[in-house]
């Protein structure tokens, strides 16, 4: 990581909090006025799906009707649900906005979520051994963890992954591989489990249950279609949120070097720890603005939509301190972090000689 | 239509399954809000009929809630919620209209009187209008009319008539025989609120006595004491309620005390008037966890969660540091100030985080 003394971090600090306190002071009527409109897309998406469904032996409305549905999924977790338990709209004092109440449309209950992403993942991000979401406790993706035949197969792990996605984020908090480690018995994980199969079953019951018993004589259609819209959710969120944090350029850190941080410095960890990519007005909003990842990751609570408003300042600051700043489009990213899945999956050696960009990307500072 | 959802048990059981949330009937709200404001199911809707001047700094608001709302008793307060700026903004008035009239048109009135600085009572003086759909909650407040009748005094100041005029109203409709006099205290004459209606029900009601003092139009301001107890007949058999500043009600207190009225006969409904400073000295004070039943009190700038943990409660926290929101609770009244930004909260219910949430004089936590 770039190193800066103790008075360029503090000059860090209040560049970033400056863009930060003028946004806060702006904060009103247009802010409230673009959620809750993101916030009626989704319910026409939603109803409309889901009135759309049962006429899906048409195959045209079928597709119409999954994605409306998948669409809707989306946006309610990625630029509703994430960004409302950030705490982003929180200033608005609406209940059906709050951050500590505001349940999902997925299987990982709010309060799960609160605490793996927006506590561990936010506050230490990319510290390897205190960032869960490095990896996922599944992959490796920095030489940080010893190359072990079983890494050879992680590809398939992560295809998995992306498809199941939301189970996989639902179980992240049971930590299995501390649980296979005996760091902590299962013992302890009961309550989580608890709650993880009542969200689960929630889910499972409304789309795969529910829904196409009430339309029962086209129930298989309805189990399809819905079925088709998790997918389509899972594999796209879970494409966005590699994007943000397993590209080639994103940094990662060591426990040692972030102890007793201060505040410029977990700034400087946000900036080089995470990535952005480009495209349209709807890749952002499908993406919860995860496309900003970068000023996602230094300001988590400021309303998403601000941040490509932002993003010209942010950039600034960035090069006045000479920290990259990690951006490119979409395909590039992505292929990026197809190429460190695939990377580390492979011996040390045989990765240095195949793809030598990420033979001293990573861990080293 | 939709308000099924909440009254049935099973279907409110399945709406929560299916849009994952305590008050399934608010989930259609964002469409139907678009329909009809009047169908919004997270709050009870109020649709403002007319708005009329009282005096120069007072108006009246006309609302007709929807059907469900409950209904109130003479004397109660509401909760009203309105979006300022994309703020919700809740904040507690008395109803000055009585139940009969809501029971015959559908409508209640607020009474309400510009406070300096106030946010929310001059957006409504500047900006409210008649058409618009505002949020309602249901009634509370035990400052009822005496049943069975009885003698009664009343002290109001300044606009603390409110409540005192939706009970004069019930009472002269009810064929109140027991002497009632109401003593009401306002700076001058175009200061008085609904005159009209006052002076109607005097002349109408003849149990009823109106004594109405300006205090600053003389050159010695004319503050209640003794002489204008005096003038009450019968005052010791009589049930007392008081309504107006902080000031008035200490007095009347003390004097209807000194005249062996006791307390379970004296009746006092609060307003207050938001004093938010920024000085370093008025940071802390008396802080209760509603949850806990805890009362603490607090100095300087120590924020609410060392406050809390300090009085070995645990509240959910996550950074400490004002990012994460771990910590976000529901505060219920009092005000505090941003540790990050200097800036105050407003005096009503809302969302703090406890990590960087400095309490300047009693505050009110839910946890």
């Amino acid at each position: 990581m770039k190193t800066m003394n103790e008075t360029q971090l503090k000059e860090l600090e209040q560049d970033l909090d400056t863009i930060r306190d003028q946004v806060i002071a702006d904060l009103g009527e247009r802010d409230a006025r673009y959620i809750r409109r993101i916030v009626r897309l989704h319910r026409s998406l939603e109803v409309g799906g889901r009135v759309l469904m049962p006429f899906g032996f048409i195959p045209p409305v079928f597709i119409a009707a999954t994605t409306a549905l998948g669409l809707s999924k989306i946006i309610e977790n990625m630029e509703i649900g994430h960004n409302v338990m950030h705490g982003q709209y929180d200033w608005m004092n609406d209940p059906s906005l709050h951050s500590q109440t505001y349940e999902w449309d997925t299987v990982c209950t709010g309060d799960s979520w609160r605490r793996t992403h927006n506590y561990e993942h936010h506050t230490y991000t990319n510290i390897i051994g205190k960032d869960r979401d490095y990896g996922y406790a599944l992959l490796r993706l920095s030489d940080d963890d010893k190359w072990k035949p079983a890494h050879s197969l992680q590809f398939i792990n992560y295809v998995l992954l992306s498809v199941f996605f939301q189970w996989g984020v639902g179980l992240h908090e049971l930590e299995s591989e501390r649980i296979r480690r005996r760091e902590i018995s299962v013992r302890e994980k009961i309550p989580f489990l608890k709650d993880f199969f009542r969200k689960g079953g929630r889910q499972a019951f409304k789309d795969y249950v529910f829904f196409p018993l009430v339309t029962f004589p086209v129930a298989p259609v309805v189990l399809a279609g819905n079925i088709g819209a998790n997918l389509i959710r899972n594999l796209w969120s879970s494409t966005v949120i590699f994007c943000g944090h397993f590209t080639q350029d994103a940094e990662t850190f060591s426990e040692e070097e972030c102890e007793g941080e201060s505040k410029g410095h977990w700034y400087l960890r946000q900036l080089t720890g995470s990535s952005n990519f480009t495209g349209g007005k709807w890749m952002h909003v499908l993406s919860g603005h995860l496309s900003y990842q970068v000023e996602h990751h230094i300001f988590p609570d400021l309303p998403a939509h601000r941040y490509p408003e932002i993003s010209e300042q942010v950039q600034a600051v960035c090069r006045k301190h000479g920290i990259p700043y990690n951006t490119g489009t979409f395909a590039r990213q992505y292929s990026t972090v197809l190429k460190r899945i695939i990377g580390y999956s492979l011996p040390d050696r045989m990765r240095s000689r195949l793809l030598p960009e990420f033979s001293s990307a990573g861990a080293q500072p | 239509m939709i308000s099924v959802l909440e009254k049935s048990s099973t279907l409110h059981w399945l709406g929560r399954q299916l849009f994952n949330r305590d008050d399934p009937a608010a989930f259609f709200d964002p469409l139907l809000e678009r329909i009809n404001p009047m169908w919004v199911q997270q709050y009870t809707p109020a649709r403002v009929t007319a708005i009329y001047n009282e005096t120069a700094d007072t108006k009246t608001f006309v609302l007709a809630p929807a059907k469900r709302w409950q209904g109130f008793e003479a004397g109660q307060h509401v909760n009203i919620c309105i979006d300022i700026d994309g703020i919700r903004r809740n904040r507690t008035f008395s109803l000055s209209s009585s139940p009969i009239q809501w029971r015959t048109d559908g409508t209640v009135t607020l009474t309400i009187k510009r406070l300096p600085g106030g946010l929310v009572t001059n957006w409504m003086h500047d900006h409210l209008e008649p058409d618009t759909v505002i949020g309602l909650g249901e009634a509370f407040g035990d400052f009822r009319v005496p049943a069975p009748q009885e003698p009664a005094l009343y002290i109001a100041g300044g606009s603390g008539i409110t409540p005192v005029l939706s009970q004069l109203e019930t009472m002269a409709a009810s064929d109140y025989r027991a002497p009632v006099t109401l003593l009401y205290f306002v700076r001058t004459q175009a200061d008085v609120i609904a005159a009209e209606k006052l002076h109607a029900l005097a002349e109408r009601w003849p149990a009823f006595t109106l004594k109405v003092y300006a205090t600053s139009e003389t050159e010695t301001p004319q503050f209640l004491s003794d002489l204008h107890l005096d003038e009450v007949p019968g005052l010791p058999a009589r049930r007392c309620y008081l309504c107006g500043p902080k000031g008035l009600m200490d007095l009347a207190n003390d004097l209807l005390y000194r005249r062996g009225i006791t307390e379970d006969r004296i009746h006092s409904t609060f307003f207050s008037v938001p004093a938010a400073s920024l000085d370093t000295d008025t940071l802390g004070g008396a802080v209760h966890f509603e949850r806990s039943n805890l009362d603490v009190s607090s100095e300087g700038d120590a924020v609410l969660l060392e406050i809390a943990e300090a009085a070995k409660l645990s509240p959910r926290y996550g950074c400490r540091m004002g990012i994460c929101h771990q910590c976000s609770c529901r505060k219920t009244s009092g005000t505090v100030v941003n540790r990050l930004t200097g800036k105050a909260s407003g005096p009503g219910e809302e969302t703090i985080q406890l990590c960087v949430s400095v309490p300047s004089g009693p505050v009110s936590i839910d946890i």
